[in-house]
């Protein structure tokens, strides 16, 4: 009877979560899969409609659109994360020590993490305009031509980047900082014994102990890119052309403004299989590393 | 002397990175004190020396614009409040529930449990987003509070329970188990002594969720179109409507920005271990 009794009261405790996460992640995950073998449109809910198998899967192929903006996502993951990465490391290395100017630093630099991001899009925008903003105006203070940020397709890419750089490179600077931090000094005192140069400790020593929590903190910095929306609709609507839209937009774009949730679920969980691919490749590098 | 050197090349590069990270907000800030002028006449820096600063644009946003500019703050405000209290609640419960008995079903047992709600949050919300979307056109539930509350319950739950999991696995269960054989039911002293206990954990819980609701765009821009529109897609509606009016744009940039701003000062120790569900300390 006792045992009858704290069974019930363990899934009262955990029996919302559970609804909560069927509702809003198994049910929207499983009519996602099954909306994109469909062509369900908004515009059409009075005609119904009808399962249409691979179609969508196979428009993905053709659609030039989604191919690119495929292409923009992982430049965005590979490029932006991987350019995080290493400036936040080598930030890292140079405050991890306790002195007091340090950990103003560090107090500091975490300011740009959780800001909205859509306020932030727009502060660089007035920042990077070609006329008015004070980017392009420094740059001439010095000689150097002005740079189209947002209005070349070549540029304005990376320009995404540099926005997210500035938003989440202090993510990967106090992530690796708290990584060093734990790292006990004995290490370093053999090291320091043999004579051995700084970049040989970091390679030797510091890097590979730190390496189970870079493929961590790259692996979350790369699903969180892998989602990016927010800044390239206020930076550039995914302009000039199509050069900067991200997969996500995109979806939002067919979706929602072009009201084909069938097309548009299809291309949502192509992004969905790729982070968990992605993930799992992760993951496993992880056990090996550890 | 060798030491001395790369010490001073390291603050150099340090305080680069500083204003790299600072002036944005700098600009931001400067910016709505400008006049139109100040702003199309070419960048100008410093105020009281290349410019004059003004009021207006506080004045347009606080007086002329104030009564479209309420409504969405407002539910902003009432959104992130509830559904971040909401997350807590349920997600205090699960996660005391993880952290004090043994789940088993099938091949399913509390580890996986754990993994399957921290999963959830790399879900793409695109993903997610579209089912709800017809799901809330059928229960009417498109372009209201309530229904932007839940989405966001939803979306702060994993985040919350690995947070505050990591609080109840460091009380000792003896106190708890005192209470009870005291005569009090599970859930007293779940109330009257964990959460009390845990109660630094729920407050940081709190807080991050509700800087998650407050800056999410993506189910906004979709779930809502007129009534229940927060203010990031204000923001994000300002290019249209008001081509490059910056000084404006400044003001509700800043008001936007500074809730957030303040709580990432205040959970700045707790961040990292948020940031990466407790993955890193």
């Amino acid at each position: 009877m006792a045992g009858f009794k704290k069974i019930k009261i363990k899934h009262i405790f955990i029996l919302p979560t559970v609804l909560i996460l069927f509702a809003f992640g198994i049910f929207p995950a499983v009519a996602s899969l099954l909306l994109s073998f469909t062509n369900f449109s908004l515009a059409k809910v009075g005609e119904g409609f009808s399962f249409v198998g691979l179609t969508n899967y196979l428009r993905l192929f053709s659609d030039a659109r989604f191919i690119l903006s495929m292409r923009n996502t992982f430049i965005y993951v590979i490029l932006g994360v991987g350019f995080q990465y290493i400036v936040g490391m080598f930030l890292a290395m140079l405050i991890y020590e306790e002195t007091k100017i340090n950990k103003f630093y560090r107090v500091v630099f975490l300011i740009p993490i959780m800001l909205t991001p859509v306020a932030i899009g727009y502060t660089w925008r007035m920042m990077l305009h070609g006329t008015y903003g004070p980017i392009n105006h420094l740059l001439s203070i010095i000689n150097l031509p002005g740079i189209p940020w947002l209005s070349s397709t070549i540029v304005a890419p990376l320009t995404i980047m540099l926005v997210d750089f500035w938003q989440w490179t202090p993510f990967m600077i106090l992530a690796l900082l708290a990584g060093r931090m734990s790292i006990s000094p004995e290490y370093y005192e053999a090291a320091g014994v043999d004579g051995a140069s700084k970049a040989q400790v970091f390679a030797y020593i510091t890097f590979p102990i730190l390496l189970p929590v870079s493929l961590t903190v790259i692996l979350i910095r790369a699903i969180e890119v892998a989602k990016i929306v927010d800044i390239i609709y206020v930076l550039t609507g995914g302009g000039p052309g199509v050069s900067t839209e991200s997969i996500t937009l995109y979806g939002y774009i067919s979706g929602v403004k072009q009201f084909n949730l069938g097309y548009a679920s299809s291309i949502a969980y192509t992004i969905l299989v790729a982070i968990m691919v992605f993930g799992f490749i992760f993951l496993r590098l992880k056990e090996r590393f550890k | 002397m060798k030491q001395k050197i790369p010490k001073i090349l390291s603050h150099i590069i340090l305080i680069i990175w500083l204003l790299f990270a600072v002036f944005p907000l700098y600009w931001t800030f400067v910016t709505s004190f400008k006049k139109p002028i100040d702003v199309f006449q070419g960048p100008k820096y410093f105020p009281f020396i290349d410019f004059q600063p003004v009021l207006t644009a506080w004045k347009n946003l606080f007086i002329r614009d104030w009564a479209q500019i309420l409504p969405p703050y407002m539910n902003s405000i009432i959104i992130a409040t509830i559904s971040a209290f909401l997350a807590v609640i349920i997600g205090s419960m699960a996660s005391y529930a993880l952290s004090r008995f043994r789940f088993r079903w099938r091949f399913f047992s509390n580890k996986d449990i754990s993994f399957w709600i921290i999963s959830q949050r790399f879900f793409p919300p695109i993903a997610i987003v579209i089912p709800v979307l017809i799901l809330f056109r059928v229960l009417k539930l498109l372009d209201t509070r309530s229904g932007m509350i839940i989405v966001y319950t939803a979306f702060n739950l994993p985040f919350a329970i690995w947070l505050m999991k990591d609080y109840f696995e460091s009380i000792p269960q003896d106190i708890e188990e005192a209470a009870m054989v005291d005569g009090c039911s599970r859930f007293q002293a779940f109330l009257k002594i964990v959460i009390p206990l845990a109660y630094p954990g729920l407050i940081t819980a709190f807080l991050f969720s509700f800087v998650m609701s407050w800056n999410e765009f993506l189910f906004a821009l979709i779930l809502t179109f007129q009534n229940a529109r927060t203010i990031p897609l204000i923001i994000a509606g300002q290019s249209t409507q008001r081509g490059i009016e910056w000084w404006n744009i400044s003001v509700l940039a800043i008001i936007t920005i500074l809730p957030a701003l303040l709580i990432t000062i205040i959970i700045q120790k707790k961040l990292i271990s948020g940031l990466t569900f407790g993955a890193i300390k």
